[in-house]
């Protein structure tokens, strides 16, 4: 029997390090365009476990399993809507089946892909029933934590957070996405940092923090700013700065130095939950192993 | 409040009603057709303003759109009378194949619209035969090709090659976007351009039609 200590026990002991990115390594593999991701947990289940070991090894405590996009509401826009629980269930299965004996499985949620009015036409509803779905796959499968992130719109974020919360007791791990316009840092819907904060304190996630659309260097203020807003433990995954194409290659421009040391003053400013979105492979992590102080 | 004030008014509310209420007065007689067209005009360049500025986000410049596009729609058939020349153009718009996220595309495409030009948006997902083959069909100005991924920006490399394979190419002006897109890229491809996000991709758009 697994006796490893709960998550957020680990949180407020040290530094906890999660995974590197999953897409842009998926696409380095050769993930087609077009192709959902989740399929590979299918496909090539080997892959999948093979990105996992590959993070596990570099010293991550926990990694995300490979169901960003999994979603019904985001299957069905790649015409793969039936497969929700068989992609689920896989991706847990698999990281679960490789996971050392005290790290952690987190199910990952991403954005639907869909938009309330005026952008868009869905409902919260909509988003409630979408997560709730996705949701109960993970658990029961037997994630340790739900990772919900890259959220664009905050609405849709509470309302994952709220579905994760009605059927399980599992922690949830809540991350928005931020751009940095002229005013500061904001969602694409226009959400300010304190409303997503309190919003989602409210909605029952453990932890709050942020994830991709900026690089680690523009991460350090915004983290400096959710932590004068919360007193809950707080998330940062950074991507490797914005890809830019070379010969026709996907190229993330932040090296692994400069990652790790924009990483470090983001644990400076208050994060307890580290680690990396697009760009950020195993190297990343290993370089980051050393901020995990124990 | 004069008539541009209550157009401004309309637009960055996102007041579709008002919007509606105030293009009646066109076509009632009341206000002289290009006088409203350049309020209007006016008005929606002003959300694109606060949206590059960071006060607009994408519910409100939607918004905006939307209450300009209901606008321009009382307004367009008296255009097409030929009374007024006032034709900005056809676009064919979409995003390409292997992509679904078609947020920043319908983005561009509501602001085109809004502004006057006669957009076909083909969603998203679109094969690049598809985009050539509408294009032809209404006889477009302008061909807008959105990937949000680094691996899907080569179907738009792909569209521009198979329009020059076809002798088509100076047929379309050929606009692409995305948050990957650079410079660089635009110019290993050929393409007529690309635009930082909605508001300059119509700054761009009429910029290669000589409007």
């Amino acid at each position: 029997m697994n006796t490893k200590k709960p998550i957020l026990s680990l949180v407020k002991e040290r530094i906890v390090l999660l995974d590197g990115a999953m897409g842009s390594v998926l696409i380095d593999l050769g993930l087609e365009p077009g192709t959902p991701p989740e399929s590979w947990n299918v496909t090539y289940p080997e892959k999948i476990q093979g990105i996992h070991l590959g993070y596990f090894n570099a010293g991550s405590d926990a990694v995300l399993t490979n169901t960003f996009g999994g979603s019904g509401m985001k299957l069905a826009a790649h015409k793969h809507g039936n497969n929700v629980e068989k992609y689920n269930k896989k991706a847990v299965e698999l990281a679960k089946a490789i996971c050392p004996e005290n790290c952690y499985v987190a199910g990952d949620m991403g954005p639907s892909g869909a938009f309330l009015p005026p952008v868009g036409k869905v409902t919260v509803d909509d988003f409630y029933n979408n997560y709730l779905e996705q949701a109960g796959y993970l658990a029961d499968a037997g994630i340790d934590f739900f990772f919900i992130e890259t959220m664009v719109d905050l609405k849709e974020a509470e309302a994952a957070v709220k579905a994760a919360k009605s059927i399980s007791n599992k922690p949830i791990f809540a991350s928005i996405t931020y751009q940095l316009t002229k005013r500061g840092y904001f969602t694409i819907m226009g959400d300010t940092v304190p409303e997503c904060v309190k919003t989602l304190e409210k909605a029952g996630a453990n932890i709050i923090g942020a994830n991709c659309t900026i690089g680690s260097k523009e991460m350090v203020d915004l983290i400096a700013l959710i932590s004068t807003e919360t007193k809950r433990p707080i998330l940062a995954k950074p991507n490797a700065g914005k890809p830019i194409l070379q010969s026709g290659k996907t190229v993330y421009p932040t090296s692994v130095k400069d990652f790790t040391e924009d990483i470090s003053k983001i644990i400076d400013k208050g994060a307890n939950v580290v680690g990396g979105c697009c760009g950020a492979n195993p190297e990343y992590i290993v370089s980051m192993r050393k901020l995990r102080g124990d | 409040m004069t008539f541009s004030d209550e157009c401004k008014k309309a637009i960055l509310d996102g007041n579709i009603e008002l919007a509606e209420n105030l293009a009646r007065k066109v076509v009632n007689g009341k206000m002289e057709v290009n006088e409203a067209i350049d309020s209007f005009s006016l008005a929606i360049r002003e959300a694109g303003d606060l949206f590059e500025e960071g006060e607009f986000f994408l519910p409100e410049l939607m918004r905006s759109a939307e209450a300009m596009k209901a606008a321009m729609t009382i307004i367009h058939p008296l255009l097409q009378e030929g009374k007024e020349e006032r034709f900005l153009g056809k676009v064919v718009i979409g995003t390409i194949e292997g992509d679904i996220h078609d947020i920043g595309k319908t983005l561009v495409a509501s602001m085109l619209s809004a502004e006057g030009f006669e957009v076909f948006d083909l969603g998203a997902d679109v094969p690049v035969e598809s985009f050539i083959e509408k294009a032809i069909e209404v006889n477009a100005n302008l061909i807008c090709i959105s990937a949000l991924l680094t691996t899907t920006m080569v179907g738009q490399k792909r569209l521009i090659d198979l329009l020059k394979e076809r002798g088509l190419r100076d047929k379309f002006k050929v606009l692409i976007g995305g948050a990957p897109i650079s410079k660089t890229w635009v110019e290993e491809i050929g393409a007529d351009g690309s635009a930082e996000n909605a508001v300059s991709a119509v700054k761009l758009a009429k910029k290669v039609l000589e409007i």
